[in-house]
């Protein structure tokens, strides 16, 4: 029998239930990521499928408190891009956000050359 | 790999079902806050972006390991490495609980059994035996049937 003491708290945060995001469209977001990528094990996308809850999570949160700090009660894509320039882990995504806030286009960032 | 490519909206045949992350993301707000949709749409791109990154790190730890198939392990070797270790203990949870549900599943063995284990004849008899009991509460609720003939079926 599923235990909801332990696990719940953990995995839902407390809310309605978990989320699983479908797996097979992970696995082809990951398989398009690069030109060499590896086979990926059946598990894998599991774990991606809670890293990403938890990552629009926290981007979501982000983008909140800057819409609060702005006085608004609607989110807005200004907020989304003001939360990724304030976050140094969010670096990877200040062209995907320019990009979305001006039409000039800037010169794409080599994924590879990504420093972490 | 083409420059265009790497603009978020022009290479999407697979992105993230936006019924799902809509969920997702209004359950982290206050109940009267609104998400205009170029901010939805935003937050979807940048998840999709989250998995091509946090991909290219596990296949690059799964090199470096010297496997040829990306398993979970590399997959939180990249959150930490690439910023996101906060996400490990989570992650690592909901992919335990997943194994777990999914162990139990399998030794459940179909839909019969409650714990008991019923054989497929054990199965079949109960069955009989279901259809049999019906069969008399219809006989007993219905007026008696013009011939005598004891097999006579029951039109239902």
């Amino acid at each position: 029998m599923r235990q909801a003491g332990i696990y719940s708290g953990v995995v839902s945060g407390g809310r309605s239930g978990p989320h699983l995001l479908p797996l097979a469209r992970i696995k082809k977001i990951m398989k398009k990521s690069g030109d060499d990528v590896k086979m990926v094990s059946g598990e894998a996308p599991i774990v991606f499928s809670k890293a990403c809850e938890l990552f629009i999570e926290e981007l979501t949160q982000r983008s909140w408190t800057v819409a609060m700090q702005r006085k608004k009660k609607t989110l807005h894509k200004e907020d989304v891009a003001s939360a990724v320039l304030a976050t140094d882990i969010l670096d990877f995504l200040v062209n995907l956000v320019s990009d979305s806030n001006n039409p000039l286009d800037l010169a794409p960032v080599e994924r590879e050359t990504l420093v972490s | 790999m083409e420059p265009m490519d790497i603009v978020g909206k022009s290479k999407e045949d697979a992105s993230l079902p936006k019924a799902t992350m809509t969920k997702i993301i209004k359950e982290m707000l206050p109940p009267d806050v609104r998400v205009a949709r170029d901010a939805q749409d935003l937050l979807i791109e940048c998840c999709v972006e989250f998995i091509n990154l946090v991909s290219s790190e596990s296949n690059d730890v799964c090199s470096r390991e010297e496997k040829r198939t990306i398993a979970p392990e590399h997959v939180l070797k990249a959150l930490e490495v690439l910023g996101f270790g906060e996400y490990i203990e989570d992650v690592y949870a909901a992919y335990e609980q997943h194994k777990l549900e999914t162990m139990q599943d399998s030794l459940k063995g179909g839909k019969w059994s409650n714990g008991a284990e019923m054989t497929e004849e054990e199965a079949l008899a109960e069955q009989q035996r279901m259809f049999a009991e019906a069969r008399a509460r219809m006989n007993g609720g219905v007026a008696p049937p013009k011939q005598p003939d004891p097999d006579q079926t029951i039109e239902s």
